[in-house]
């Protein structure tokens, strides 16, 4: 940070004199303390703390006219530093962010003229010859800094701000709602505040006015952008206004540049560059304002419409299903147990008309009745099965699975982690698909050991199989998996099969299951 | 013999009872429902118990569950329970005490009433009687790690019959083999699946629980 020394004041020491005074004092009390046992390390763990002296510094320079009282400053950030270096490293966002505000005062003046204030030089580049421009930019310099090191170093009071600022971020909705458009608000308001307000309360309006569009801007993005929209065209075609016509005069400036004199081709460029800015978020804003679907409304459009390609396949595929297993239970029924119910009949009436006439003719025919019925009632259980496993609709999936294990002919070790109870449609198409992987296995695989793994987490019912077999195996080929894929498809569930040459074959099953469809046991 | 029967639906109630009554069995309580079925047992101290899987109130398997818990009261106290299917998760469950006394059978078995009734003499002396389902599934399996693998082919089969409830005779006669060796059989099977000496019957409960553990 250069500083100015143009002026001389009386009864001020030269900031030419102290200040590499005070700097050699840092230096040296730096370089006494360093060698010493445990300071070197303190001064480590509070690097960021070396700035304070240099603060102290500029702060004695810009403020405080008397040199005792800026030697005093000094001398106490020195101390703080080589004693207290925690507290050295988080004082310095704080005096960074003063510096800033400090800065922003002197470049409000150096705006409107008067560079002099308080009796006596500011000791700032733009004070000299930078202009107003400069000031700003060191102002921004100074604020960003601040900023950036208060949350980095968790000065005091950062916890609050960044929860506060997450708060406000968390509002954000969709579309132009969820860019940072709406920040625009914020030059614009600073700019209208350079050029409409002059004066000592011009800061405050400053202020004030800034508050205002930082409320506006987290609460109600859409209208701050408007806003934004509307400054930037009104402030750009002033500001092209003015470097034409060249109507405000010497010494007033706008955004960065002198109006006047021979940069005002610099107000129109910047004028420009505002203009062009309002006409890019102009149709932006119009467009969230009528409702109309920007991007990201597209992009959700366009996943609805796979989600419902993919729903119009499965329910269609889950109707065909449904028909062709109604299809083959209606056959069952009519080829298996309704004709040997019919033969029964048939049977026990023969008998009854031989029962006289020859007694052992129609004991034969019970005994046959008797055998129909019995197979009848194999029949029928197999089709239940094949319906809704029994031991499902009684234990539940868990225990289906282990009876499944257990009825496999090969060595089976399962690992069931299951906190409760799977919905029933779910359950069963589990149930078929281990069981359709088990018989698989079983007849093909060559395997002795299956393990069998079963388990629910992160809202994901998960089934895993694994057989020490040949491997080799192909899913495409044979209906039975694809018939167990697709029924699981109809639950948004998956079935992956890795089987290379020479094994081991691992097939495994997942399906979303939230954790609301999981009911305690009742066992 | 007195006899408790649990059986939701009337009319089968009604068959076995009449069934039982005409083989000489004593009926002291037929019920309807698992409470009454867990009361019956406990209350009326039977010979044998016998039970529907399928029973009110849940409808599930609370005749299984009813069993089990009585038995847990009761070590030992004989069960037939009967079932429209068979799984070998419940006669594991059921002979998980070690207890003997215990039987699996499908309902159909009822039509056969004299092996039924030869059955329910079995496990109401301790024995054991599985379905020749949950038998058959049993000699299906052939993992290379119980002790059953030690067993011969000819003992395979002894055991099987056995697990079924047969007697040393019926399983003879059954194989065309005399008493005598049918017996040799049996005690390579126990020496084999490494059973301690004990009464005949328990032993022949381990042999059938290290066939279904297999």
């Amino acid at each position: 940070m250069a500083v100015a020394h143009r002026t001389r004041h009386d009864g001020v020491m030269p900031v030419s004199v102290y200040l590499p005074v005070l700097f050699l004092i840092v230096v040296g009390s730096y370089l006494a303390w360093f060698r010493l046992d445990g300071l070197s390390e303190r001064i480590r763990t509070g690097r960021w703390g070396l700035l304070l002296p240099i603060l102290a510094v500029i702060y004695a320079a810009v403020s405080i006219p008397r040199y005792w009282f800026g030697f005093m400053v000094v001398s106490g950030a020195c101390l703080i530093m080589l004693f207290r270096p925690r507290t050295a490293t988080r004082l310095v966002p704080y005096g960074l962010l003063g510096l800033g505000l400090i800065e922003v005062v002197v470049a409000r003046k150096a705006s409107y003229g008067s560079i002099m204030f308080a009796g006596f030089q500011p000791p700032y580049l733009v004070a000299g010859a930078g202009g107003p421009g400069l000031a700003w930019f060191e102002a921004l310099l100074c604020l960003a800094a601040g900023g950036w090191l208060f949350l980095r170093l968790r000065a005091p009071g950062s916890g609050l701000a960044e929860q506060t600022a997450h708060r406000l971020w968390q509002t954000r909705t969709s579309g132009i709602l969820r860019g940072q458009e709406f920040l625009l608000l914020l030059p614009i308001v600073i700019l209208l505040g350079l050029v409409a307000v002059h004066g000592a309360p011009g800061v405050a309006l400053d202020v004030g006015a800034i508050a205002a569009a930082l409320v506006m801007a987290f609460r109600f993005r859409l209208w701050a952008a408007t806003l934004a929209a509307a400054g930037l065209l009104v402030i750009g075609g002033c500001g092209l206004h003015w470097a034409v016509t060249l109507g405000y005069g010497p010494g007033r400036w706008y955004g960065l540049a002198a109006l006047g004199d021979h940069t005002f081709a610099y107000a129109g460029l910047q004028g420009l560059f505002l203009i062009a800015l309002g006409l890019w978020l102009t149709p932006r804003v119009i467009g969230e304002q009528l409702g109309l679907p920007g991007k990201e409304l597209a992009a959700r459009a366009e996943q609805l419409t796979v989600r419902v390609e993919t729903l119009t396949q499965t329910r269609s595929d889950a109707v065909d299903t449904a028909a062709a297993e109604l299809r083959r239970i209606e056959r069952d029924l009519h080829d298996g147990a309704q004709a040997r119910l019919v033969a029964l009949g048939m049977s026990l009436r023969a008998a009854e008309k031989l029962f006289k006439t020859s007694p052992e003719a129609a004991l034969a025919l019970v005994s046959e009745a008797k055998e129909s019925s019995s197979k009848a009632l194999t029949e029928l259980r197999d089709l239940v099965r094949g319906i809704y496993p029994p031991v499902l609709a009684d234990r539940g999936l868990a225990d289906a699975v282990r009876a499944l294990a257990l009825d496999t002919p090969l060595h089976t070790v399962v690992d069931i982690d299951l906190p409760g109870e799977v919905e029933m449609p779910v359950g069963s198409a589990v149930y078929f698909a281990v069981a359709e992987i088990l018989a698989n296995a079983a007849k093909h695989s060559g395997a002795r050991t299956i393990r069998i793994h079963l388990s629910h987490a992160s809202e994901t019912l998960r089934v895993q199989v694994t057989d020490d077999g040949a491997g080799g195996a192909d899913p495409e080929q044979g209906t039975g998996l694809k018939g167990v894929e697709r029924r699981l498809a109809t639950f948004d569930g998956i079935l992956a099969v890795s089987s290379p040459p020479g094994g081991p074959t691992i097939v495994v099953i997942e399906v979303p299951c939230a954790s609301s469809s999981l009911k305690t046991s009742s066992c | 013999m007195r006899v408790v029967i649990a059986e939701d639906l009337f009319l089968l109630r009604e068959g076995l009872v009449r069934l039982l009554q005409a083989h000489d069995f004593e009926i002291v309580a037929a019920v309807g429902t698992a409470p009454e079925l867990l009361a019956a047992l406990i209350d009326t101290k039977p010979d044998v118990g016998i039970v529907d899987v399928r029973l009110p109130p849940t409808n599930t398997d609370d005749g299984l569950r009813a069993a089990i818990a009585a038995r847990k009261q009761r070590p030992g106290l004989p069960v037939l329970v009967l079932s429209q299917y068979v799984e070998q998760l419940y006669a594991r469950e059921l002979l998980a005490d070690q207890q003997g006394g215990v039987g699996y059978l499908l309902k159909d078995r009822v039509f056969n009433d004299e092996a039924f009734a030869a059955a329910i003499r079995t496990v109401a002396a301790g024995g054991t009687v599985l379905d020749p389902e949950v038998v058959q599934k049993l000699l299906l399996k052939h993992t290379s790690t119980s002790p059953v693998t030690r067993l011969s082919p000819r003992e395979r089969q002894v055991l099987a019959l056995m697990a079924e409830g047969r007697s040393n005779a019926a399983i003879g006669q059954r194989l065309h083999i005399t008493d005598k060796a049918v017996s040799k059989h049996a005690a390579g099977i126990f020496t084999k699946l490494d059973l301690p000496l004990s009464d005949d019957d328990n032993r022949r409960v381990l042999a059938v629980l290290a066939y279904l553990e297999s």
